[in-house]
């Protein structure tokens, strides 16, 4: 059974529309939600529960329907925009204290090993945590209550790429454990670190949404010198840009091949950063 | 609703819903517009949904899980339990104020029964003109305060501006105790039900808009 399945999720505000978004999040999946800045992707986060009301579409956390279930679901799902941004001077143990009372489900003991593991102080207030710290503070209160899935918003924007790391490390430890998580970001390297698969939206529509080796290998990416640009492979190919050494593109993998110059294997940054080009 | 009540108390309390309950001492001043006494209250409630806004007590609040209704229910049920208390606190300064000589309220309305009854209706307004505007759009809550609160005021000069040309106030209601207690007390149940009808009207109409309100 999916844990999470949208389908034909739109919205529609003056001067941004989101539509037909559609995407499933499977058992123990790392699902990595991309797109530039203002794509969509907050809008569809906080419309998966509700914070947003969707003009269209069909969204179901465990094959149950959001609206019906909003009290079971909410117990089952932890949603962490970011760090830990709400009553940033009051001790955690406080915030903890409170949190608790909500789910019947709360394993203190795990909570306890987060703090340890994440190197959380409970008097500290989140005023007091670097960023990386609070989106782990955060971490540690969605797992304590056993959340089934995680939904996260940009959650390792803002870190050092070592608290990064940490923090997908982490995401990769809780999926192994069974957890879910659907975590949406810019930084297309954290998801070839750890997503299994990808939902990528562009200007509200989606572009994809699939296993992550299957998408990449979609594409070749290409550097050539100037001179070699013919008219034929301006057509053909993908976010034409120029680069200190001529230009940079990427093109259908099938058809790379054709126009006789050297091609990589595409990242996930290098495809996004020539299909926004387009 | 009793957890959402204690995370009304441990995260989203400001200071001054606690410091502005010991304003109901404010009812020993001899001469004076006590109403102005419960106006602070209404000023406490402000803070705690500006605070809550500067604290992001909505996106927190609405994460929990709880129906988005829910979080309206536990913050207006707050608000009453403030007010409550704020009354509760103010009974025995209007005992020993009465106990004054002389105990006339040469200002306006006495600190007697009716008194209170006139000050639950005036809750009750305040929490049906508040709460709806702030639930429209809790990032306007200032927006909200200054309608609220110019009609509050209308109604404290008004309440007070009848003590001094209408029959029934003059005469009965603004008399010490106990004088006149049927009428007073009529005016304290009619107060009572107001306030629990107009706060229970503010409720419906602010989970509706806040329902429907989509979370920026």
């Amino acid at each position: 059974m999916d844990v999470l399945s949208v389908q034909g999720l739109g919205k529609a505000y003056e001067n941004f529309k989101l539509q037909d978004i559609r995407f499933t999040v499977q058992p123990g999946e790392i699902m990595g939600f991309i797109g530039r800045n203002g794509a969509g992707k907050t809008t569809t986060l906080k419309a998966l529960l509700n914070f947003v009301h969707p003009d269209t579409g069909d969204i179901r956390f465990f094959g149950l329907p959001f609206a019906e279930n909003e009290l079971a679901i909410k117990r089952r799902i932890g949603f962490v925009s970011g760090g830990v941004d709400y009553y940033t001077r009051k001790k955690l143990r406080v915030i903890t204290s409170v949190s608790r009372s909500f789910y019947p489900n709360w394993d203190e003991a795990a909570y306890r090993n987060y703090l340890t593991l994440f190197h959380l102080d409970e008097n500290k207030t989140p005023s007091q945590l670097s960023a990386g710290m609070k989106v782990k503070y955060n971490l540690a209160l969605a797992l304590s209550h056993r959340a089934e899935l995680l939904i996260l918003d940009e959650p390792t924007s803002g870190l050092d790429p070592v608290s990064r790391d940490d923090l997908l490390d982490v995401f990769l430890l809780l999926a192994k454990g069974g957890a879910s998580i659907l975590f949406s970001t810019h930084i297309t390297s954290d998801l070839d670190r750890c997503a299994d698969r990808i939902t990528y939206i562009h200007n509200g529509r989606l572009l994809a949404s699939e296993n992550l080796e299957a998408f990449t290998s979609k594409y070749r990416a290409l550097e050539f010198p100037e001179e070699r640009l013919t008219s034929s492979m301006r057509e053909k190919l993908i976010g034409l840009k120029p680069s200190k050494h001529g230009y940079t593109a990427i093109a259908i993998a099938k058809e790379a091949e054709a126009f006789g110059v050297e091609t990589k294997p595409a990242d996930l940054e290098t495809i996004m950063i020539h299909l926004e080009k387009e | 609703m009793l957890k959402l009540l204690r995370k009304e108390i441990r995260l989203a309390l400001h200071p001054t819903n606690v410091i502005f309950l010991t304003l109901s001492a404010m009812l020993m001043i001899p001469n004076y517009p006590y109403y102005v006494t419960f106006f602070y209250t209404t000023l406490g409630l402000f803070f705690l949904c500006l605070n809550g806004r500067e604290n992001n007590d909505v996106e927190f609040s609405v994460s929990l899980p709880v129906p988005k209704q829910a979080v309206v229910q536990g913050r207006i049920a707050f608000a009453m339990l403030v007010e409550l208390a704020q009354l509760a606190l103010a009974v025995p300064f209007a005992i020993l104020r009465h106990g004054m000589s002389p105990a006339i309220n040469e200002v306006g309305m006495d600190a007697n029964v009716a008194f209170f009854g006139l000050s639950l209706l005036m809750f009750g307004l305040f929490n049906i003109l508040f709460f709806p505007a702030y639930y429209q759009n809790p990032n306007k809550v200032g927006k909200a305060y200054v309608k609220s609160s110019v009609l509050l005021f209308l109604y404290i000069t008004v309440a007070e501006a009848l003590t001094h040309v209408a029959p029934l106030f003059r005469d009965q209601l603004d008399t010490p105790d106990p004088l006149f207690m049927n009428v007073k007390l009529m005016t304290l149940a009619i107060g009572a039900v107001g306030f629990v009808l107009l706060s229970g009207i503010a409720y419906a109409i602010s989970a509706k808009r806040f329902v429907a309100l989509d979370l920026a």
